[in-house]
Protein backbone atom coordinates (compact mmCIF):
# COMPACT_ATOMS: atom_id res chain seq x y z
CA UNK A 1 0.00 0.00 0.00
CA UNK A 2 1.41 3.41 -0.95
CA UNK A 3 0.05 6.89 -0.44
CA UNK A 4 -0.32 10.19 -2.25
CA UNK A 5 1.18 13.04 -0.25
CA UNK A 6 0.66 16.81 -0.54
CA UNK A 7 3.35 19.10 0.89
CA UNK A 8 2.33 22.74 1.40
CA UNK A 9 5.06 25.25 2.18
CA UNK A 10 6.01 28.60 0.65
CA UNK A 11 9.68 27.62 0.75
CA UNK A 12 10.61 25.38 -2.17
CA UNK A 13 13.71 24.31 -0.22
CA UNK A 14 11.59 23.22 2.71
CA UNK A 15 9.21 21.35 0.40
CA UNK A 16 12.23 19.51 -1.02
CA UNK A 17 13.49 18.75 2.47
CA UNK A 18 10.15 17.42 3.68
CA UNK A 19 9.79 15.33 0.50
CA UNK A 20 13.27 13.92 1.04
CA UNK A 21 12.61 13.26 4.73
CA UNK A 22 9.37 11.44 3.92
CA UNK A 23 11.16 9.35 1.27
CA UNK A 24 14.13 8.60 3.56
CA UNK A 25 11.80 7.66 6.40
CA UNK A 26 10.66 4.65 4.41
CA UNK A 27 7.07 5.84 4.22
CA UNK A 28 5.50 4.28 1.15
CA UNK A 29 4.84 7.29 -1.06
CA UNK A 30 3.23 7.06 -4.48
CA UNK A 31 2.67 10.60 -5.81
CA UNK A 32 4.08 13.64 -4.04
CA UNK A 33 2.35 16.91 -4.87
CA UNK A 34 3.56 20.34 -3.81
CA UNK A 35 1.88 23.70 -3.24
CA UNK A 36 3.30 27.06 -2.20
CA UNK A 37 0.38 28.13 -0.01
CA UNK A 38 -3.10 27.08 1.11
CA UNK A 39 -4.82 28.57 -1.92
CA UNK A 40 -2.64 26.64 -4.35
CA UNK A 41 -3.20 23.50 -2.29
CA UNK A 42 -6.99 23.82 -2.50
CA UNK A 43 -6.77 24.38 -6.27
CA UNK A 44 -4.66 21.25 -6.58
CA UNK A 45 -7.06 19.25 -4.42
CA UNK A 46 -9.89 20.05 -6.85
CA UNK A 47 -7.98 17.98 -9.43
CA UNK A 48 -6.17 15.22 -7.54
CA UNK A 49 -6.77 13.06 -4.48
CA UNK A 50 -4.20 12.81 -1.71
CA UNK A 51 -4.10 10.56 1.34
CA UNK A 52 -2.30 12.95 3.65
CA UNK A 53 -1.32 16.64 3.77
CA UNK A 54 1.78 18.06 5.45
CA UNK A 55 1.56 21.82 5.77
CA UNK A 56 3.40 24.81 7.12
CA UNK A 57 1.45 27.50 9.00
CA UNK A 58 3.09 30.78 8.05
CA UNK A 59 2.47 31.22 4.31
CA UNK A 60 1.37 34.10 2.05
CA UNK A 61 -2.12 34.39 0.53
CA UNK A 62 -3.64 31.57 2.58
CA UNK A 63 -1.91 30.27 5.70
CA UNK A 64 -2.05 26.75 7.07
CA UNK A 65 -4.86 27.33 9.55
CA UNK A 66 -7.03 29.05 6.91
CA UNK A 67 -6.45 26.11 4.59
CA UNK A 68 -7.30 23.68 7.39
CA UNK A 69 -10.58 25.53 8.03
CA UNK A 70 -11.42 25.38 4.31
CA UNK A 71 -10.68 21.65 4.20
CA UNK A 72 -12.86 20.94 7.23
CA UNK A 73 -15.69 22.88 5.59
CA UNK A 74 -15.60 20.67 2.51
CA UNK A 75 -17.63 17.47 2.71
CA UNK A 76 -15.12 15.53 0.58
CA UNK A 77 -11.79 17.00 1.64
CA UNK A 78 -12.50 17.09 5.37
CA UNK A 79 -11.50 13.44 5.71
CA UNK A 80 -7.92 13.99 4.51
CA UNK A 81 -5.59 13.90 7.52
CA UNK A 82 -3.51 17.05 7.96
CA UNK A 83 -0.16 17.27 9.76
CA UNK A 84 1.19 20.70 10.63
CA UNK A 85 4.96 21.19 10.31
CA UNK A 86 5.91 24.56 11.70
CA UNK A 87 8.32 26.60 13.76
CA UNK A 88 5.34 28.29 15.43
CA UNK A 89 4.64 25.62 18.01
CA UNK A 90 3.37 27.37 21.12
CA UNK A 91 1.04 25.32 23.31
CA UNK A 92 -1.90 27.51 22.34
CA UNK A 93 -1.20 27.41 18.59
CA UNK A 94 -0.77 23.65 18.72
CA UNK A 95 -4.00 23.22 20.67
CA UNK A 96 -5.87 25.46 18.23
CA UNK A 97 -4.62 23.48 15.24
CA UNK A 98 -5.56 20.15 16.79
CA UNK A 99 -9.00 21.46 17.78
CA UNK A 100 -9.51 22.62 14.20
CA UNK A 101 -8.91 19.06 13.06
CA UNK A 102 -5.18 18.71 12.44
CA UNK A 103 -4.02 15.20 13.28
CA UNK A 104 -0.58 16.11 14.51
CA UNK A 105 1.83 18.98 15.00
CA UNK A 106 5.52 18.56 14.17
CA UNK A 107 7.88 21.27 15.26
CA UNK A 108 10.83 22.28 13.08
CA UNK A 109 13.59 21.17 13.23
CA UNK A 110 12.54 17.53 12.95
CA UNK A 111 14.09 14.11 12.37
CA UNK A 112 13.13 11.66 9.58
CA UNK A 113 12.39 8.96 12.18
CA UNK A 114 9.89 11.13 13.96
CA UNK A 115 8.19 12.18 10.73
CA UNK A 116 7.85 8.50 9.73
CA UNK A 117 6.35 7.61 13.12
CA UNK A 118 3.82 10.40 12.87
CA UNK A 119 2.91 9.60 9.26
CA UNK A 120 2.16 5.96 10.03
CA UNK A 121 0.29 6.82 13.21
CA UNK A 122 -1.86 9.37 11.47
CA UNK A 123 -2.64 7.30 8.43
CA UNK A 124 -3.23 4.22 10.57
CA UNK A 125 -0.87 1.69 9.01
CA UNK A 126 2.27 -0.05 10.18
CA UNK A 127 5.72 -0.06 8.61
CA UNK A 128 4.73 -2.88 6.27
CA UNK A 129 1.67 -1.03 5.06
CA UNK A 130 -0.79 -3.16 7.04
CA UNK A 131 -3.78 -1.45 8.58
CA UNK A 132 -3.44 -0.99 12.31
CA UNK A 133 -6.31 1.31 13.14
CA UNK A 134 -6.05 5.03 13.54
CA UNK A 135 -5.08 5.83 17.07
CA UNK A 136 -4.14 9.41 17.58
CA UNK A 137 -1.22 10.68 19.56
CA UNK A 138 -1.73 14.29 20.40
CA UNK A 139 1.40 14.87 22.40
CA UNK A 140 2.65 17.27 19.77
CA UNK A 141 5.87 15.37 19.64
CA UNK A 142 8.53 17.98 19.50
CA UNK A 143 12.06 17.31 20.61
CA UNK B 1 19.76 40.28 28.61
CA UNK B 2 22.16 37.48 29.36
CA UNK B 3 19.25 35.05 29.39
CA UNK B 4 18.07 36.31 25.97
CA UNK B 5 21.54 35.69 24.56
CA UNK B 6 21.65 32.20 25.98
CA UNK B 7 18.22 31.37 24.59
CA UNK B 8 19.15 32.77 21.16
CA UNK B 9 22.43 30.86 21.20
CA UNK B 10 20.60 27.59 21.96
CA UNK B 11 18.03 28.26 19.22
CA UNK B 12 20.79 28.91 16.67
CA UNK B 13 22.77 25.81 17.59
CA UNK B 14 19.64 23.66 17.47
CA UNK B 15 18.64 24.91 14.01
CA UNK B 16 22.11 24.62 12.51
CA UNK B 17 22.97 21.23 13.93
CA UNK B 18 19.64 19.55 13.23
CA UNK B 19 18.52 21.21 10.01
CA UNK B 20 21.65 22.45 8.24
CA UNK B 21 24.27 20.08 9.69
CA UNK B 22 26.69 22.96 10.20
CA UNK B 23 28.60 23.39 13.44
CA UNK B 24 29.11 26.97 14.50
CA UNK B 25 31.69 28.27 16.91
CA UNK B 26 30.83 31.44 18.83
CA UNK B 27 33.37 34.22 18.42
CA UNK B 28 33.58 37.47 20.35
CA UNK B 29 33.45 39.83 17.43
CA UNK B 30 32.73 39.69 13.74
CA UNK B 31 32.92 41.67 10.57
CA UNK B 32 30.26 44.13 9.49
CA UNK B 33 29.79 42.97 5.91
CA UNK B 34 28.07 39.76 4.87
CA UNK B 35 26.94 38.37 1.53
CA UNK B 36 23.36 37.40 2.36
CA UNK B 37 20.88 37.77 5.16
CA UNK B 38 17.25 37.54 6.16
CA UNK B 39 14.94 39.45 8.42
CA UNK B 40 11.82 38.32 10.25
CA UNK B 41 9.60 40.30 12.61
CA UNK B 42 7.58 38.88 15.47
CA UNK B 43 4.89 40.17 17.79
CA UNK B 44 3.21 38.98 20.96
CA UNK B 45 4.33 39.45 24.55
CA UNK B 46 7.70 40.10 22.96
CA UNK B 47 7.88 42.24 19.84
CA UNK B 48 10.86 42.79 17.62
CA UNK B 49 12.96 41.63 14.73
CA UNK B 50 15.58 38.99 14.12
CA UNK B 51 18.15 39.52 11.41
CA UNK B 52 20.64 36.89 10.40
CA UNK B 53 23.68 37.36 8.18
CA UNK B 54 25.95 34.85 6.50
CA UNK B 55 28.95 34.69 4.21
CA UNK B 56 28.26 33.15 0.82
CA UNK B 57 30.32 30.05 1.60
CA UNK B 58 28.31 29.31 4.71
CA UNK B 59 25.01 29.93 2.91
CA UNK B 60 26.08 27.49 0.18
CA UNK B 61 27.03 24.87 2.75
CA UNK B 62 23.62 25.27 4.39
CA UNK B 63 21.88 24.70 1.04
CA UNK B 64 24.10 21.72 0.17
CA UNK B 65 23.42 20.05 3.51
CA UNK B 66 19.73 20.91 3.61
CA UNK B 67 18.94 19.75 0.08
CA UNK B 68 21.69 17.17 -0.34
CA UNK B 69 23.07 18.76 -3.51
CA UNK B 70 26.59 19.43 -4.82
CA UNK B 71 28.05 22.93 -4.57
CA UNK B 72 27.86 23.44 -8.34
CA UNK B 73 24.14 22.72 -8.25
CA UNK B 74 23.32 25.40 -5.67
CA UNK B 75 21.16 28.11 -7.22
CA UNK B 76 20.65 31.69 -6.11
CA UNK B 77 17.01 30.93 -5.37
CA UNK B 78 18.05 28.04 -3.13
CA UNK B 79 20.29 30.35 -1.11
CA UNK B 80 17.50 32.90 -0.73
CA UNK B 81 15.01 30.21 0.29
CA UNK B 82 17.42 28.59 2.70
CA UNK B 83 18.51 31.75 4.50
CA UNK B 84 14.88 32.86 4.86
CA UNK B 85 13.94 29.44 6.25
CA UNK B 86 16.86 29.63 8.66
CA UNK B 87 15.56 32.96 9.99
CA UNK B 88 12.10 31.43 10.35
CA UNK B 89 13.34 28.35 12.19
CA UNK B 90 15.71 30.24 14.49
CA UNK B 91 13.07 32.84 15.34
CA UNK B 92 10.37 30.24 16.03
CA UNK B 93 12.80 28.17 18.07
CA UNK B 94 13.90 31.24 20.07
CA UNK B 95 10.32 32.32 20.84
CA UNK B 96 9.30 28.79 21.84
CA UNK B 97 12.23 28.63 24.24
CA UNK B 98 11.45 32.12 25.55
CA UNK B 99 7.85 31.21 26.43
CA UNK B 100 6.20 28.06 25.09
CA UNK B 101 2.82 29.07 26.56
CA UNK B 102 2.50 32.34 24.61
CA UNK B 103 1.43 32.80 21.01
CA UNK B 104 3.67 34.84 18.73
CA UNK B 105 2.92 36.01 15.21
CA UNK B 106 5.76 35.90 12.72
CA UNK B 107 5.94 37.83 9.46
CA UNK B 108 7.12 36.26 6.25
CA UNK B 109 10.93 36.37 6.23
CA UNK B 110 12.52 38.79 3.76
CA UNK B 111 15.81 38.24 1.97
CA UNK B 112 18.70 40.69 2.29
CA UNK B 113 21.46 40.76 -0.35
CA UNK B 114 24.80 42.28 0.61
CA UNK B 115 23.39 43.37 3.96
CA UNK B 116 25.34 45.81 6.03
CA UNK B 117 25.15 44.89 9.67
CA UNK B 118 24.37 48.19 11.38
CA UNK B 119 24.25 48.99 15.06
CA UNK B 120 20.85 49.84 16.49
CA UNK B 121 19.96 51.40 19.80
CA UNK B 122 17.59 48.65 20.84
CA UNK B 123 19.77 45.66 19.98
CA UNK B 124 19.22 43.07 22.67
CA UNK B 125 21.76 40.62 21.47
CA UNK B 126 24.28 40.34 18.73
CA UNK B 127 25.98 36.99 18.26
CA UNK B 128 28.89 36.17 15.98
CA UNK B 129 29.92 32.71 14.82
CA UNK B 130 32.61 31.08 12.74
CA UNK B 131 32.43 27.82 10.82
CA UNK B 132 35.68 26.79 9.11
CA UNK B 133 36.42 30.40 8.25
CA UNK B 134 32.87 31.18 7.13
CA UNK B 135 30.85 33.75 9.06
CA UNK B 136 27.40 33.99 10.62
CA UNK B 137 25.78 36.69 12.72
CA UNK B 138 22.41 37.07 14.43
CA UNK B 139 21.00 40.35 15.69
CA UNK B 140 17.89 40.52 17.87
CA UNK B 141 16.14 43.85 18.23
CA UNK B 142 13.16 44.48 20.48
CA UNK B 143 10.59 47.22 20.02
CA UNK B 144 7.73 48.58 22.14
Amino acid sequence: MSFNVLIVDDSSSMRSVIKKVVALSGFKMDQCYEAGNGKQALELLSKVWVDIILTDLNMPEMNGLEMLAALKGDSLLKEIPVIIISTEASDERRKAALEMGAKHFIKKPFSPEYVKKVLYEVIGVGDEGTYEGNERDNDGGDF
Amino acid sequence: MKEMKEIMMAAIFDAFERMFYVFLEPVGDGCSVYDVGASIKFSGVLKGELKIFASEGLAKSMVQNLLGVEGKDVKEQDIEDCIKEAANIICGNFLGRFDQTKVFDLTMPSFLRLPSETMKERDVCRLYFDSDGERFCAVLTLSD
